[in-house]
């Protein structure tokens, strides 16, 4: 991954990209994604593997028991034998539980040298995950990397042909503040259209002029009330 | 989701008040122009890959700016880049640009809103760094 982010950023200073050309050029990409499907494919041979190795260590599991069940059969049989006084049967008992026994052991053995393959493989295929989502995660990088230069190429051409140029930021920010200035009238016009409708403008120009005919109405019922007292 | 259908959705979608001008790139690459009412200035470039739509506004050019006060902007850029609503800054080829990614799967609800908030982001970035300009 380090090497790939590096290529990167080196590309990008000597500013080899500025037409949208490939960072890890095809040839670059071609070989990540061969080593990705290699790993996929290792990935899938040693799982398979595995569960051959696993299928085999319960297999010979299954047959030690087998061998150990039958020795302590036998082994009832042996001391059934002897309490009879049948010494020469006990003998030819004891001789199949040796049989049984070492078979048992020689079967233990093996499967402790599947025990120690099957956690080496363990090991291969966690290996080969990490590594598979390590090229993935590169394989991403390098992908997402080529398409933004490619859109941005594209960008660049076609609002190159279509307006004379992609505006520079002072031109848009200029567009900005007319657009924000435009706002701001309408909403000072609104405001004040609102006012008129509501005829809110002119009792504020007849407040100004000295006539209030809110106040003119409190100043009439106090004077009819005054009127009253007098009488 | 891909470019056809995000056409088709955001013609005549309405989001938080606003309307999608959507407008195809031509090209090799599927591209569109989407331009936010009420942030015209600042449209949106919207492409979508396997793993991601990636929508993104420019704000200026190397060129553009002033030499000396680089650094400083670099800085700010960065410093501001974290906490700025589902945009981060960022740079290709000569353009700075502010950008955002979504997963493939977003829905067009989220979608539109990354439009509008890139739109703003982009207008507000452009007047806070005017001052950087060469």
């Amino acid at each position: 991954m380090r090497t790939v982010l590096k290529k990167i950023l080196t590309a990008m200073r000597g500013g080899v990209n500025e037409l949208g050309e490939a960072v890890v050029d095809g040839q670059g990409n071609r070989i990540l994604e061969q080593e990705l499907r290699d790993a996929e494919q290792e990935l899938k041979q040693a799982k398979q593997e595995l569960a051959a190795l696993m299928a085999e260590s319960a297999s010979l599991a299954r047959q030690i028991r087998v061998e150990q069940d039958s020795a302590s059969k036998r082994e009832q049989d042996a001391s059934k034998a002897l309490a009879a006084g049948q010494e020469e049967l006990a003998r030819e008992v004891a001789e199949r539980i040796v049989g049984h026994e070492r078979r048992a052991g020689e079967l233990t053995q093996t499967r402790e040298l599947l025990q120690q393959r099957i956690s080496g493989l363990k090991e291969r295929v966690q290996r080969a995950e990490k590594q598979l989502a390590d090229y993935r995660r590169e394989l991403q990088v390098v992908k997402t990397n080529e398409r933004v230069l490619r859109t941005t190429a594209q960008i660049d051409t076609n609002i190159n042909s279509n307006q004379s140029s992609l505006s520079t930021a002072k031109e848009t920010l200029e567009r900005i503040r007319d657009r924000q200035a435009r706002e701001e009238d309408r909403q000072i016009a609104s405001a004040s259209l609102e006012k008129e409708l509501t005829g809110a403008d002119l009792d504020e120009k007849l407040k100004a002029a000295g006539i209030d005919s809110e106040q003119d109405a409190v100043n009439d019922v106090l004077a009819r009330l005054n009127g009253n007292q007098a009488q | 989701m891909d470019t056809q259908s995000l056409t088709l959705a955001l013609g005549d979608a309405t989001h938080a008040g606003r309307t999608f001008d959507v407008m195809p790139v031509a090209g090799d690459e599927p591209v569109l122009q989407v331009t936010v009412s009420g942030a015209e200035e600042t449209p949106v470039y919207i492409t979508v890959t396997d793993t991601q739509i990636l929508c993104l506004a420019y704000l200026f050019d190397t060129q553009e700016l002033n030499p000396e006060r680089l650094h400083e902007l670099h800085e700010n850029m960065l410093r501001i880049s974290v906490p700025m609503p589902l945009s981060a800054l960022g740079k290709t080829g000569d353009h700075y640009v502010v950008y955002g990614a979504l997963s493939p799967t977003s829905g067009t609800a989220e979608i539109m809103q990354e439009l509008v908030t890139l739109a703003e982001n982009a207008i507000d970035l452009l007047q806070t760094f005017e001052d950087y300009l060469a």
